[in-house]
């Protein structure tokens, strides 16, 4: 006597949980251009390394005592690898009942989270549909109300502490789907099939009177710069693939060292380009990204957070190691730093100190943003709370200074009370305030003295200009070193193995705890 | 179908580089903006023929404002 009846049951159950919410459902999903959310975790899992927990879960209807009909739960999860390193993963079966929490048990959420957490491994949630909401006709079903608690959110909010956790918006995602896919170390929504909202149109229009279609109150173009998500890709292959880039440069958990690979581009490259990268003219703007191309490996340049616009964040590597980055965009505002750039900044820098992974800053800064606009804005505070960022973080770091520092926002790109691997170039224009524009404020009285004030300002600028030279200031060891550019990515391929060999030493949980 | 080219910058106007009737492609300099003491180039999103010019030389613009409307 053994067991099998038993298997062959296991067995039969496990192929009606594959079905989802039946070929009707499934077919109507396709049809809208998704991808159901197996073939979703298949696409994003090396092959056939999914391992499912909860299979079983469902409701059940028997008869006689045989099941007669079985509706699976609508989230999916388990364990699996990307690029052969394991991770958990969960996503919404929007064919079952749209993905609201109604029809899905609960546990296997919060469990999946547990699993991340206990055996620190990356958690990706796959979310489409309210992913845990319930809805007011529950209220009848169950015969009471209860106050609301986001389940298993004690571990969601330490998982950001200890696990890379990535989220794809690949719905209409609302309510608790929605704030699962914002607590998240990095998000991404696909164009024309995804929407993010708190509450959807229905919802809204009652409650606000606002009559919207879903892609008006929470599509792309809402989200493009809104800061709810990092990036946005065109398919739910790019996004995947999006999420495998991001999980390359991290570490499993914060107990190890970032990965580490081949450079497959020679650490001692010097771009010739980069000798007049910078233009002459000050007024004149450049291209980053060739530059950012120049330094970093190969195509290892991974932007983050879209919506910082004028600084730009990202990933990337340097001999194979990966390295956090902050630099300035100068064709948008000047590269000057905004409320949302401050936001990516603060991000990407709390991301590498949590991770351990140094960070190397481009350094082109004129500042924080002035005018009303910004003020209204409270660019000040947002700001401050990026520099607050970089003084706390203790991740080894490297600037290289490559046009302006100026103002509190240049000041603060580094932290210039700690060591910081500091190289300029030779087109580096730095000081307190900038010449142009500060000369009119600090000689007025002399220009409204003046019969010749035309002259007299080029005067002044000539005296100005002659001692603005960086050499001046390295004379004072003002500036440790000014390079050629061309110089660059051999010295931070050289630094960053100065970087590596201090980590062991810092890993472990970060000295708060991290947030969204 | 007009494609309005707006500001992403609250600045001034330095000069206006095309003039209605002017055909345009993808990329080209519509105008000179000026933010953050530097001079940034307005560029065309879409080619197109310029329709209507909303700014000039001198004037201070803010982020979100119509430029200029191409078709």
């Amino acid at each position: 006597m053994t067991w099998q009846p038993e298997l062959d049951e296991l067995r039969r159950r496990e192929q009606l949980a594959q079905s989802m919410g039946g070929p009707e459902k499934v077919a109507r999903h396709h049809a809208q251009g998704r991808l159901t959310v197996r073939e979703r975790i298949e696409e994003l899992l090396d092959p056939g390394s999914f391992h499912e927990v909860g299979a079983l879960t469902g409701a059940a209807e028997y008869s006689d005592g045989r099941l007669t009909t079985f509706r699976p739960a609508n989230f999916i999860c388990g364990t699996g690898r990307i690029d052969g390193r394991k991770v958990v993963i969960g996503g919404d079966d929007f064919t079952v009942r749209g993905g609201a929490a109604d029809a899905s048990v609960i546990g296997k959420q919060a469990h999946a989270e547990q699993i991340a957490n206990n055996l620190r491994i990356p958690i990706v949630r796959l979310v489409d549909g309210t992913g845990g909401g319930g809805s007011v006709k529950m209220l009848e079903q169950h015969g009471y109300t209860y106050v609301p608690a986001n389940p298993g959110w004690d571990v969601v909010v330490d998982n950001l502490s200890v696990v890379p956790v990535a989220a794809a918006c690949l719905g209409s995602v609302a309510g608790l789907g929605a704030a699962r896919l914002a607590a998240a170390h990095f998000s991404v929504m696909v164009e024309g099939t995804a929407q993010l909202f708190v509450a959807g149109p229905p919802v809204v229009k009652f409650g606000m009177g606002e009559d919207l279609t879903k892609e008006e109150l929470g599509g792309v173009e809402v989200h493009r710069n809104s800061g709810a998500v990092d990036l946005i890709t065109r398919t739910e292959q790019g996004a995947f693939t999006a999420i495998r880039r991001f999980l390359s440069y991290l570490p499993q958990n914060v107990f190890e060292l970032p990965p580490t690979q081949p450079a497959g581009d020679s650490p001692v490259r010097r771009e010739e380009s980069l000798l007049s990268a910078i233009p002459r003219n000050r007024r004149q703007p450049y291209r980053i990204r060739p530059i950012l191309a120049s330094i970093f490996d190969a195509g290892s340049v991974f932007e983050l957070a879209q919506y910082g616009r004028a600084t730009v964040t990202a990933l990337a590597r340097l001999d194979g190691h990966p390295v956090g980055v902050v630099a300035a965009d100068p064709y948008i505002g000047g590269g000057g730093l905004t409320v949302e750039g401050a936001d990516a900044m603060t991000r990407l820098v709390d991301l590498c100190q949590t991770f351990h992974l140094p960070i190397v800053t481009l350094t082109d800064q004129p500042g924080l943003v002035i005018g009303r606009s910004a003020e209204r804005r409270g660019t000040i505070r947002y700001g401050v709370r990026a520099i607050a960022a970089v003084y706390q973080a203790t991740v080894p770091s490297a600037e290289i200074i490559i046009r302006r520092v100026f103002g509190v926002g240049g000041a603060g790109m580094t932290n210039r009370h700690h060591f910081v691997q500091r190289y300029a170039w030779p087109s580096a224009d730095w000081g307190s305030l900038p010449i142009e524009g500060g000369l009119e404020v600090a000689y007025r009285s002399e220009l409204e003295a003046s019969d010749h004030p035309a002259a007299l300002i080029e005067e002044i600028r000539a005296r100005l200009d002659a001692v603005r030279s960086p050499f001046r200031t390295a004379e004072r060891f003002g500036v440790e070193e000014i390079i050629d550019p061309r110089e660059t990515r051999p010295l931070l391929c050289e630094w960053v193995r100065d970087a590596y060999a201090l980590l062991p030493s810092q890993l472990g949980r970060p000295a708060h705890g991290t947030r969204p | 179908m007009a494609t309005n080219v707006l500001s992403e910058i609250t600045g001034l106007v330095l000069r206006v580089e095309k003039q209605v009737g002017d055909a345009v492609k993808a990329g080209d300099v519509l105008a000179l903006l000026e933010s953050m003491k530097m001079e940034l180039p307005l560029e065309a999103p879409v080619a197109g023929k310029v329709v209507e010019v909303r700014c000039q030389e001198g004037q201070s613009v803010n982020e979100g404002d119509v430029l200029v409307v191409l078709a």
